[in-house]
Parts: structure tokens; sequence; C-alpha cells
């Protein structure tokens, strides 16, 4: 096949539309300790100690990434565990062990539209700080980064395209949170003193188009904010791609987006900003997908943070099949593999899959140009693999190798199955 | 509620198209195939049929044995040496002895494909090594007779004076579009045969339409430009795209995936150097095997199409410039020459 491609095709089995469980909230949970672009963290709790929902427990280190660390229930605080997190990799994790009674820290409190009203941009910035806020469509970047910059910004975007198949948090959160995904952009244009926001959603989602333009229509009415619908290809979640898609702006890879004027976060970000901001609450609960061929009952659910993961497999009615399987925390184009199932949720995972094993067959590369054609990065992958294969770094580099976002795109399309996404994480090695 | 058996390491992506195959995209060339080689048998009977068996004996043999004798895993479900096999034989001329039909066979596919180190390694399109091995051995074995039973070779013909068209009005150009009453390579005849699996091909997603595009489309600029300063016919650009097996290279050979660059630009101008070439080959020398010498040559030329310092997915303002250049030197050339 030569061609470009970029529809990801999903198994027919599964089911179109998913429904939604119920889900306890467990009873132990656990809180990463460290978390991207950090370094190590400090406690402000010893086991033994009652902590409620909200309440700040700790900090993790890591220079500009700083971040607090959140009891997301109410109970007693345990040992510090190592368990598995989307990084694939065991991690230190706090177990707090919970009492179900749902307690709020004193932290917790609602401002006043007419407080809000009031505050400062270096005052909203310290607040989303403060509550943690960082990018939920997966990046777990701290948000309050982004706001921090004395360029001036001419529109915010709101990223509402989840373009990575089965996945369907964002979609969840659209319908149910859309009034404080406006009310969070809302916040950000009154910080940023900017007066234009967009929010990208996909063309073939009416459902959340209509969610939108309704909510915008009742009680928004005022706020220049445009809804606009992309089409439907992978990868328009990529900001880049949505950018040029909503703005016409090109940006280049590589390049700040302060230096366009953008600012741009995912939807349910928009959403825990809000939070943040109205109640001092940081991200407690995640619109969660549960699929795959391996779990007896795909669905969709609530998730407390820090919930493990047998405890969610439980509730979509457990592994399908006894024998191998895969597992994934994200999206089946760049979620992270575990193998083992002692892993938790933490903030920025919004999705679990499990497959049964599919063996490719591979064979040598017919240089058919499929993977040139179809990476939205505009790379050669297969001479980035050739590069990877004789270690030249000099190619690689030239090759512009550093603009692979890892999309997994030129895998999913090689005609000779060559897993050519792993020669482009280590073509990027070689650069660095 | 812990699982029994393990979870596996993958990397992301953890899925596939289920429709890139290697196999389904053989699998197409072959069944593009279909109509030129029942045309090719109707019209020759058991002359091309001869040639087609011995021509997959010598090749698929070849390569199977040279696997089992290296005790090395391969597979032939893939079809790319069925492939080379049937194109060797389809731009073989008919009076073909069969023995040289073996030879080359066995030659071709040993040091066009095999001693680089299998599918994917070899740089030249295996069939056209092959047929130009044995010019190049045998040549005195393959004139086009004239006086055989199908007639003159159109191209045979005008190798005098290429502009003739006196001469050339003896070739219908109705009939070489359909093949019927018209001689050359047994399988190049038919130019609807041929483009039915073109466009077979391109609409299976089979085959990079934008090399025979850039190809057909470079000879029949070429040769427009040539009629209009020698004040020949309006026929000649189609006569030329039409004769030479210049259809049959530009669909089965030239896209030949393995031994063409890998980015859309890179393609473009592999088929505009295959025009030229053919172009140039055909007006000043008029080689019969032109379209053959002309994919040799450019094969040898892609590596350098896809030099990673210059190589670009798509065009930029720099290459299309450059490209420009190019061209305009090109016609250029061919306006001082074709005056003189
Ligand atoms: S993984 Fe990198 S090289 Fe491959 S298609 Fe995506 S961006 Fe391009
Ligand atoms: S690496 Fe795969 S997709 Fe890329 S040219 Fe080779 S066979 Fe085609």
């Amino acid at each position: 096949m030569i061609r470009k491609t970029n529809q990801i095709k999903t198994l027919e089995e599964l089911p179109k539309s998913l429904p939604t469980v119920q889900i306890t909230v467990p009873e132990k949970v656990y809180i990463t300790l460290m978390e991207m672009r950090t370094r190590k963290y400090t406690l402000s709790v010893v086991e033994g100690d009652y902590v409620k929902i909200g309440q700040i427990i700790g900090e993790r280190d890591g220079g500009y990434f700083t971040q607090p660390i959140f009891s997301t229930v109410s109970g007693t605080v345990g040992k510090v565990i190592k368990k598995f997190t989307y990084t694939g990799k065991k991690t230190e994790c706090l177990e707090i062990i919970n009492d179900f009674k749902e307690e709020y820290a004193e932290r917790v409190l609602e401002r006043t539209d007419e407080a809000i009203s009031k505050l400062s941009k270096a005052e909203i910035i310290e607040i989303i700080k403060e509550n943690g806020v960082k990018g939920l469509g997966g990046g777990g970047f701290p948000s309050y980064v982004k706001m921090d910059t004395d360029k001036p910004i001419d529109v915010i975007i709101l990223n509402g395209v989840e373009c990575e198949p089965y996945l369907t948090a964002d979609y969840q959160a659209i319908t149910k949170d859309a009034y404080q995904m406006f009310k969070g952009l809302e916040y950000v244009m009154q910080a940023m003193g900017t007066k234009r926001g967009i929010i990208g959603v996909k063309r073939t989602k009416h459902a959340l188009l209509k969610a939108l333009t309704e909510v915008k229509e009742s009680d928004f009415k005022d706020l220049n904010c445009d809804i606009i619908p992309v089409s439907n290809y992978y990868p328009q979640g990529w900001e880049i791609e949505l950018i040029k898609n909503t703005t016409g702006i090109k940006v280049k890879p590589g390049t700040l987006l302060s230096e366009y004027g953008i600012i741009e976060y995912n939807v349910t970000t928009a959403a825990a900003i809000y939070q943040a901001i109205k109640f001092n609450l940081p991200v407690l609960n995640r619109y969660f997908t549960v699929t795959g061929d391996a779990i007896n009952n795909p669905c969709e659910m609530t998730v407390r943070v820090g919930t493990p993961i047998p405890h969610i497999v439980e509730a979509a009615g457990g592994y399908s099949i006894d024998g191998d399987k895969v597992m994934v925390l994200g999206g089946p184009m760049m979620g992270s593999n575990l193998m083992m199932d002692d892993a938790i949720v933490s903030i920025t995972v919004s999705s679990l899959l499990l497959f049964k094993p599919q063996e490719y067959k591979e064979e040598p590369c017919v240089r058919c140009g499929s993977c040139v054609y179809s990476c939205p990065a505009n790379l050669q992958p297969v001479q980035l693999m050739y590069a990877a294969k004789t270690k030249d770094g000099d190619a690689a580099k030239a090759l512009n190798i550093q603009n692979c976002i890892e999309c997994g795109l030129c895998s999913y399309v090689c005609t000779s199955k060559i897993h050519l996404t792993d020669f482009m994480r280590k073509a990027k090695k070689l650069v660095k | 509620m812990a699982s029994k058996t393990g979870f596996l390491r993958k990397t992301s992506p953890y899925v596939r198209e289920p429709k890139a195959k290697v196999e389904k995209m053989m699998y197409d060339v072959l069944i593009a195939l279909i109509p030129v080689i029942i045309f090719t048998i109707y019209k020759y009977e058991f002359t091309a049929v001869w040639i087609i068996l011995v021509s997959i004996v010598s090749m698929v043999g070849t390569e199977f044995l040279y696997y089992k004798l290296r005790k090395e895993p391969f597979t032939m479900k893939n079809g790319t040496a069925l492939i080379s096999a049937l194109i060797y034989a389809l731009i073989m001329p008919d009076v073909t002895p069969l023995w040289i039909v073996f030879i080359g066979g066995v030659f071709g596919m040993y040091f066009g494909k095999l001693v680089f180190g299998g599918m994917g390694a070899n740089i030249f399109n295996v069939a056209g090594f092959a047929r130009v091995f044995i010019v190049i051995s045998f040549g005195a074995f393959l004139v086009y007779d004239v006086d055989t039973v199908a007639g003159a070779t159109a191209l045979g013909v005008v190798k005098a004076n290429p502009f003739d068209m006196m001469i050339l009005g003896d070739f219908n150009l109705w009939n070489m579009f359909t093949g019927v009453g018209e001689a050359g390579s047994i399988g190049e005849l038919s130019g609807i045969a041929i483009l039915l699996g073109g466009l077979y091909l391109a609409f299976r997603k089979s085959l990079d339409w934008r090399i025979p595009v850039s190809y057909i489309g470079t000879v029949l600029g070429l040769s427009t430009i040539a009629a209009l300063i020698v004040g020949a016919e309006m026929t000649y650009p189609l006569f030329t795209i039409l004769s030479g097996g210049i259809l049959f290279g530009a669909i089965f050979m030239a896209t030949d995936p393995i031994t063409s660059p890998v980015t859309g630009p890179g393609r473009i101008y592999y088929g505009f150097g295959l025009g030229v070439i053919t172009f140039f080959i055909r007006i000043f020398g008029a080689l019969p095997e032109g379209v053959v010498f002309a994919i040799l040559i450019m094969n040898m030329f892609v590596p350098a199409l896809d030099y990673y310092k210059w190589a670009n997915s798509k065009f930029t303002i720099k290459s299309t410039l450059v490209f420009s250049v190019v061209v305009l030197v090109t016609v250029g050339l061919l306006v001082v020459g074709v005056w003189q």
C-alpha cells in the first residue's frame, strides 16, 4: 500500500459507544510522588496522619515544574509504596487509606464571581499553580507555565479533539462539563487580557458541537469564543495541527506557542482551571475509558485519581482472556505499555486498553514510501530507520528527528510491518 | 483481581493498518498483469507461453535454490520473484531463444537481486537488469525481424529518421493503443491492457501514480516540443508514448517501489529523469531497449535522490526552483539538439 494514512481503524468487534458503569472510590488510593520532569519530593505528612480531600500532603520538586501533592480521599496516610504508573516504570506512591467520609480540606473554598473578577493575572497564575493543574490531555505540563509569559496572547485555544481511537474521556467531559470549560476559558482570557477564545472539536462529533453551542447560547453569550469544527483525522489533536486548522497559523515545530500569541489547553484542563479558581480544588476525578478485546465489559466511568488498576478492571468485568495480553495506559497510538497490573491511575491518565496480543510479521522494507507520506511532521521515517540502524547521528539530525512527535503513524502504516516508531526513539537518542 | 498470566512488553503504537501488507501489494501487481498476459498469449500463442514459463522457472527457481542451499529462511509468498519473472518475460522480443531467456533469468535474479541481499536490498529493477544482461551478452540474437509474422516494430522502423512521419503513417495509432496489429517486445503491445492494469494498481494504492504520470508527462512534453521544432505532425508525441514499451515500463517497472525513491518529490524527479533519458535515447540513439536502459540508469540515481542532505518529503521553495531550472536546461538542450 502506498498512501498517506491518517485514519486509524479500530477493532470491529468493539461497540461504537460504551455504557457508563459506576465505580466505587477504592479503599486505598496511591498518589504518585514523582511525575514527569520532577526529580525528588518532600512529604509534609507521615504515616498515620489524617488527611482530607484536596489537602496538600507534600511537594514534587523539579525547579520550574515544582508542584504540590494532594490527597484525593479523606483518610489515614499509609506507607510509601512503589507502583507502576503511566511512565511504564515503578514509581514511589503514597498510600492513603480511605475512610469514605469524603471530607474536604479547609483550603477548599468558594470564591464569588465578584472576587474572581478582581483577581489579577499573577493571582490567577498563583492559584492554578497552587492547585497543581496540569495538561490533562496527557502532556502533564504545568498549566500555569503557559500563562507565565510577557508576550501578548491573542487567542486561547481549547483542544477538544480527542484524536486517538477508543478514547472518550474528553467526549464525556464536554457533554457533562461544558459550562466549566467555558468558565475556565473565561478566567484565562481575563488573566491574559485576551479577546478571543476558540474551542476545537471534531466535525463528526455532533453531540459535542451541540452541547458546547447550547451552553454558549445560554450562559456565555458575551464571551468571544468560536466553536470550530475540525476534520476527523489523526493526529488532529496535535496542537500544531489544531492551531493550523482553527486559526490558519502555521507553528514551526520546536518554537513556543506564546511567540505566536497563542495558549492552548485541553478542554479538561480548562475545566480543572475552573475548579481551581472557583473552589481551590485540585483534580480529583478523571473521566475514564476502559476498552479493548481483552476486557469483559468495555465501558466508561469516572475514576478517582490514585485508583489502582485492578479495581478498574474489576468494575469493567475483569479480563476476558487468561493468556498473555497487552495493557496500555493512554491511547493505542501513543499510550504507555504496562507489564504488570500493579499500577495506578495518576492525574494525566484517562484510559486503560487491554488487547489480545497481535503478532505482526516483519518483512524487509519495500520502500513504498507510505511512512513518508503519512508522517504528520513531514519526516522520512524510512531514512531515519537507516540512520538509527547505522547509528548515524548526523543523518538523524539532518532528517529533523527532533520534530518527531512519536505519533506512531509510521509504524501503523508500514507495508512491511516494521516498527518504525521504535527506530524513531532510537534515532532520537543518537542526537541527544 | 490479578491476571493469571503476564502482560506483554510492547511499545506504542499497539495497532497496525490491517490493509498494509507486502503480499497485498505484490498480489495486486500480479492481478494487474493479467490483462497484459492474456493479450500477449492471444497474440503470440505458444511462443509467449514458453517465454513466460521459462522465465518463471529460471527466476523463481534461482531464488528458491539460493535460499535452500544457504539454508536461510525465506518466503516466496510475497510474490516478488514471480512478478520479476513475469515482467522479464513480457519485455522479451518474441524471437528470443528460450535458452537465452533462461540464462538471463538465472543471472538477472542472482546478480540483480540475491547478491544484494534479496528483496528490498536490490538497487536495480530485477527484470530490467536481466533484460539488459541478455542484450549485452546476446544482442545479436535479439534483432527484431522485420519480416516476421507481426510485421515491423514501430521503433525499429523509425530508427533511421525518428521524425519521418511518412513511415510512421504506416503505423496506425489506434492499432498501437489497442495492440492489435503491431509488434515489439511481447508484453508491451496493447496500451489498453497496460493502462487497465495501471488504473487497477492506482485504484488499489499499490502503485504511486507520481512516477508514471511524471514519466509519461515528460516524454509527452519533450516530444511535443521536438515535433513543434521540426514541424512534425502532432500525432508524433502520441506515437512516442505508445511505442517502445514506455507505457509498460512506466506502469510496471518504473513504479517498482524497491528501486524508486521514497519521497513524493523524489518520485516526480525520478519520473522526469526517466522521461528525459528515454526520450534522448530515442531521438539520438534509437535503442529499442531505451526504456529499460533509462530505468536502470535512474535506479542508480535513486540513492542520490534520497540522500538525506537534500531529500524532502514535500516540495520546498528551493527544491522547486532547482527543479524548474533543470527542466528549463533540459528543454534548452533538446531545442539545440533537434535544431541541427
Ligand atoms: S512517529 Fe515520528 S516519524 Fe513516525 S509518523 Fe509520527 S512524527 Fe513521523
Ligand atoms: S519503512 Fe515501511 S512504510 Fe516506510 S518505505 Fe519501508 S516499507 Fe514503506
